[in-house]
C-alpha cells in the first residue's frame, strides 16, 4: 500500500513538473496533481505550485508521509506536452494505467521530440510575412519579413541553442532581424522598414507568458502571474532595446532623415 | 467587403498557424488556431471603422477566447492550445515598435501618446480574458461531444 502511494505521488509529481515547464496554467498543474493523486485513492496530498516551482507533500495518520520540492526553470512553450498530460490524466481517472505504466508514459511525453527545426525556420517566415501584411505591409515588405523571420529562428535554433541568457537572446534577435530589415531595405527591397521589422519582431513577442500571466492573475495565482508577467515585460522591453540600439546606429548613420 | 481584407483573413490564418507551430501545438488543432485567429482579426478589422483600436482589441479578444473555450470542451484538450495562438494577430506589436522608435528619434511626446495606446490595447486584452474565463464552463458545452 505504501509503495503504492509513492509510486501514485511519483507520478503526480511527474505529470506536474512536465506541465510546469511546458507552459500551462498554474490552476491545471494544481488540478492535474491532485486528480491524479485521488485517482489512485490518496486523500492527504496537497501541491503548492509557483511559476517556477512545485511543492507535493503528502501525510496523515492513515496514510504515509511524502515530500517533494522541484525546481523547474522557466522555459518555451510546448504545448503538445501539455496536450498529452491533460489526456493522460483523464485516462488515469478511467483507470487505464497503473502508477508505473502512467509513470512510464509519462516519461515517454517528456521525451517527446519538438518539431523538427527546419519546420519552425520555416513557420517563423511565414508567421513574419503573413503578420506583416496584416499590419499594413505590401507583398514586397512580406518578403523582406518573411526573410528576416527565417534567418531569425536559423539564427534561435542553430546558433543560440538557449545558451545566451534570454536577455541577451531577446536584446540581440530584436537587433538581428533589425539589421537584415534595415539592409534589405536600403538595398532597394520593401517599401515601409517600419511595418516589415513589426513583422520580423513578432515571433520574438512574449505572447505564452503574457496570457499565462494574465491567466493565473485572474486565478489569484499573484506569485506566479506576477513573476511571469515580468518575464514577459522583460521580454518586450529586450526586444525593444535590441530594435533601438540599432535604428540608433541607422539614423546616426544616414544623418538623422526621416525614414 | 474590400479585396485588402479578403487576403487579410488568410494572412491571419497562415499567420496563427506559424506560430501554433512554434509553440509545438499538435497538427490536427492546426486548422482550429488558424480560424480562431483569422476570425478574430477580422472582428478587429470590422469594428475598428466605427471604435477606438482598444475597443475593437476588446471585442476580438473576447470573440477569440469564447471560440477558444469552446474548441477546448468540443477537442477535449486544454484551452491554452487555441488561445495562446489564436490571439496573436491582436497583440499590439506594432505599438512597441513605434513607442521604441518615437524614443530612439528623440520625439518623447509621440512615443508617450504611442505607449499609452499600446498600455490601453493590453489593457483591453487583458479585461477580455479576465471576462470570458468568468462565464461557466457548462455554457460551452453546447453542440459538443457527449461529456
Amino acid at each position: 500500500m505504501t509503495d503504492h502511494t509513492r509510486e501514485a505521488l511519483d507520478a503526480a509529481a511527474l505529470a506536474g513538473d512536465i506541465l510546469l515547464a511546458s507552459g500551462a496554467e498554474i490552476f491545471r498543474v494544481e488540478e492535474t496533481i491532485d486528480r491524479i493523486a485521488h485517482a489512485y485513492g490518496v486523500q492527504s496530498s496537497d501541491a503548492f505550485v509557483l511559476s517556477s516551482g512545485i511543492f507535493l507533500t503528502a501525510g496523515s495518520e492513515h496514510e504515509r508521509e511524502f515530500a517533494r520540492v522541484r525546481h523547474i526553470p522557466l522555459s518555451a512553450a510546448r504545448l503538445d506536452r501539455v496536450t498529452a498530460v491533460n489526456q493522460l490524466s483523464r485516462e488515469i481517472e478511467h483507470g487505464t494505467y497503473t502508477p508505473d505504466e502512467a509513470k512510464q508514459r509519462l516519461l515517454e511525453i517528456q521525451q517527446m521530440p519538438p518539431k523538427p527545426s527546419i519546420h519552425q525556420v520555416l513557420a517563423s517566415g511565414v508567421g513574419s510575412g503573413c503578420f506583416c501584411f496584416l499590419f499594413g505591409g505590401d507583398l514586397a515588405d512580406c518578403a523582406v519579413a518573411f526573410v528576416a523571420g527565417l534567418i531569425l529562428y536559423v539564427y534561435l535554433l542553430y546558433l543560440v541553442k538557449g545558451r545566451l541568457s534570454k536577455i541577451a537572446t531577446n536584446i540581440s534577435g530584436g537587433m538581428l532581424v533589425t539589421l537584415i530589415a534595415v539592409l534589405l531595405f536600403r538595398l532597394g527591397f520593401g517599401h515601409h522598414l517600419g511595418e516589415i521589422i513589426i513583422g520580423s519582431i513578432i515571433p520574438l513577442v512574449p505572447g505564452v507568458p503574457f496570457t499565462n500571466a494574465i491567466r493565473d492573475i485572474a486565478d489569484q495565482d499573484y506569485i506566479a502571474g506576477a513573476v511571469r508577467l515580468l518575464d514577459a515585460l522583460l521580454i518586450t522591453f529586450s526586444i525593444a532595446l535590441g530594435v533601438g540600439l540599432v535604428m540608433i546606429a541607422y539614423h546616426h548613420y544616414i544623418g538623422g532623415a526621416v525614414l | 467587403m474590400s479585396p485588402r481584407l479578403f487576403f487579410e483573413f488568410f494572412a491571419a490564418f497562415f499567420g496563427t498557424i506559424a506560430f501554433a507551430l512554434l509553440f509545438q501545438v499538435p497538427g490536427m488543432y492546426y486548422k482550429y488556431c488558424g480560424l480562431i485567429g483569422a476570425l478574430g482579426w477580422m472582428c478587429y478589422e470590422l469594428l475598428l471603422p466605427s471604435a477606438t483600436a482598444a475597443i475593437s482589441t476588446f471585442f476580438a479578444t473576447v470573440l477569440v477566447i469564447l471560440l477558444s473555450r469552446f474548441f477546448a470542451v468540443r477537442e477535449r484538450c486544454p484551452v491554452t492550445v487555441f488561445l495562446v495562438a489564436g490571439i496573436f494577430p491582436l497583440v499590439p506589436g506594432a505599438g512597441i515598435y513605434w513607442t521604441a522608435y518615437y524614443i530612439v528619434t528623440d520625439e518623447l511626446a509621440k512615443a508617450g501618446e504611442r505607449g499609452f495606446a499600446t498600455f490601453k490595447i493590453a489593457v483591453a486584452i487583458v479585461l477580455g480574458i479576465l471576462l470570458v474565463f468568468e462565464f461557466p464552463q457548462k455554457w460551452f458545452r453546447i453542440g459538443s461531444k457527449a461529456a
